[in-house]
């Protein structure tokens, strides 16, 4: 019986189920697509995570250090999972560097991606430069430490958050029509970020209803209204405009609660982006034979499992936003379940 | 140009010329007739910080719009639906003066039954937030000054000079103040009871409890009126309450 056991994906999920892993003295295999570990916080730059509100480098950076110390797990940069034979405990997994292993689990942590805002035209991404993403917010804060507008330069007297883009949509298809969970919160951070810098930027949030739940409520949705001044508007934009004559844009929608439309002159619009599964996860999803929700795509754990990370496929456990959208304290500690679930499939256990 | 249904448009909306030229084009005919959009084209986020700025106004930022006081209202259950203080409060988060005007001849009816301010889930003191929009709104002339501000005044006179109130002065200082005459004595300069040109339905009203009451009770009453008595000490308390208006920025003497 093998006693290794194979991380897909080096993310935080994969990452917190490697040091697992790894403490644990069982070899490990971590093989991550991209040439750097950290998944989409730490390749993308993100700024600030919730709810901790600590950097990608404070919280996910101690778990790549101790994954690479570890003499336990063997980390594989550039490489993805391409096909996997037989049935737990003997996997015969073949890698894209044409390497072949047996192991005797699998942790699959292939994350997710952001919802390509281009596919909504009438927000007018791509087409007017102060239309950004939330991603590239998070970027402006940490590459570039300031806020502007990408058109001139110049700081933006007002800030529009467009809730929902990509989220809760039926006209994308089935694909997207579940809560991306981070959005409201991370929106109601930003804002808050905004106005302590920046006390005389406005910032409104354009909102169907604010899902910061559980112990979010106050601080990223009592706080950022209390404490910093964040506007709240209930209305989905349902269109951006650019107006040539005073060079700002125009968003356009009803406002629910007064019942009338309205067309209000912003300077930076943000679209707060949905969260799709990631190409890897298709893919080792169809490479493994793992159940997928029709809809999304997203993984789905077993049925008959009252936990989420015991996939159907027995001696294959799933971590992370490869399930559908999470934040990043959940994600760690999926991962850590799923490690430590996988030391036990594979026999593992503690020496008196 | 005939409007069809010209019932479901405001007639404010509507603009007709007999002859019209936009930019040296006449347009006069069938484009001189104009519906104005119903659409708000921005917010006033400067009456938002004014309403701030009061005393009063302070917990406004606290609202999440769960309608928790409407729902507990007695102005809105019993009286008009217009009348909705979490709605004036979403108007003048945003500055949505139009909305807040169309509203103007309602929004000074609150009872001051306070129940909306012990019920709200976010500590917001609702009663105290709409008069810091009604307040607002007065000094910039989009409503007129409540009546019941009248009352209000002579109330906090009274309590301000003696450190308590007197009901039969209070319930004729109310009718002086309701703006009906009032026949006062020549040597004290105190209302004579049901002379002058109170109506019929109050001098009623106001004789009502006096057919019952104890006939002490009515000789202190008119003895208090006369005389005036003030709280023990009182001067002591109103230079406290006089220093602790000032800083919250209310009115003073």
């Amino acid at each position: 019986m093998a006693k290794s056991v194979l991380v897909v994906g080096g993310g935080p999920a994969g990452l917190a189920a490697a040091r697992t892993l790894g403490k644990l003295g069982i070899p490990t295999i971590l093989v991550e697509k991209e040439q750097k570990l950290g998944g989409r916080p730490v390749l993308e730059d993100y700024h600030t995570l919730i709810p901790r509100k600590m950097t990608p480098q404070q919280v996910i950076g101690p778990f790549i250090e101790e994954v690479q110390n570890s003499p336990n797990v063997d980390v594989k940069l550039g490489v993805e999972l391409e096909a996997c034979e037989g049935e737990a405990p003997n996997f015969k997994v073949k890698l894209s560097n044409g390497e072949e292993h047996e192991v005797g689990a699998i942790v699959v942590a292939t994350g997710f991606q952001h919802f390509d805002a281009k596919r909504k035209g009438e927000l007018g991404y791509g087409i007017y430069p102060d239309v950004i993403t939330n991603l590239e917010l998070e970027q402006m804060f940490s590459r570039e430490g300031k806020l502007y507008r990408p058109s001139n330069g110049q700081m933006p007297k007002r800030v529009a958050f467009v809730f929902c883009v990509g989220s809760r949509d039926r006209q994308l298809g089935v694909t997207n029509v579940h809560c991306c969970r981070y959005g409201c919160a991370l929106s109601g951070l930003q804002g808050s970020e905004i106005r302590e810098k920046y006390p005389d930027v406005d910032v409104f949030c354009y909102y169907m209803d604010v899902r910061t739940y559980g112990t979010w409520e106050y601080p990223f949705y009592w706080a950022p209204q209390e404490k910093y001044g964040v506007r709240y508007v209930r209305g989905r934009i349902a269109e951006i405009t650019y107006s040539p004559t005073d060079g700002r844009l125009r968003v356009k929608h009803e406002d629910t609660i007064v019942q009338r439309p309205a067309e209000i002159p912003m300077d930076l619009v943000v679209l707060v982006l949905g969260m799709e599964p990631s190409e890897g996860t298709k893919k080792v999803a169809k490479i493994l034979g793992l159940a997928q929700d029709p809809d999304s795509q997203f993984l789905l754990p077993a049925e008959d499992a009252g936990s989420n990370i015991i996939s159907n496929k027995a001696g294959v456990f799933i971590a992370g936003a490869c399930k559908g959208p999470i934040d990043i304290e959940s994600s760690l500690s999926e991962g850590e379940a799923a490690g430590a679930e996988a030391a036990t499939f594979i026999g593992a256990k503690v020496s008196a | 140009m005939a409007i069809h249904e010209r019932s479901l448009v405001d007639p404010e909306r509507v603009l007709r010329k007999d002859r019209l030229v936009i930019d040296g084009v006449d347009v006069s005919g069938d484009w001189n007739l104009i519906i104005l959009p119903r659409v708000v084209n921005d917010y006033d986020l400067e009456f938002y910080d004014e309403v701030i700025a009061q005393p009063e106004g302070k917990t406004i930022v606290n609202c999440y719009q769960c309608s928790y006081c409407t729902a507990s209202c007695p102005v809105h259950n019993y009286w008009d639906e217009r009348y909705n203080p979490r709605h004036f409060i979403y108007l003048a988060r945003l500055g949505l003066i139009d909305e807040l005007q169309k509203r103007a001849d309602v929004m000074w009816r609150c009872v001051s039954c306070h129940k909306c301010t012990h019920r709200c889930p976010k500590g917001v003191l609702v009663e105290e937030v709409l008069k810091a929009i009604l307040r607002v709104m007065a000094k910039r002339g989009i409503i007129e000054e409540y009546p019941s501000k009248k009352f209000d005044k002579f109330f906090l006179d009274s309590v301000y000079e003696y450190g308590r109130i007197e009901d039969g002065e209070l319930l004729f200082g109310w009718i002086e103040k309701q703006g009906y005459q009032v026949v006062k004595d020549p040597i004290l300069k105190k209302p004579i009871p049901f002379i002058g040109g109170v109506p019929e339905w109050l001098k009623e009203l106001a004789a009502k409890p006096l057919k019952n009451m104890n006939i002490g009770f009515l000789i202190l009453n008119a003895k208090h009126m006369l005389f005036h008595p003030r709280t023990k000490n009182w001067n002591k308390f109103k230079q406290v309450l006089r220093k602790v208006m000032e800083e919250e920025g209310v009115y003073t003497h």
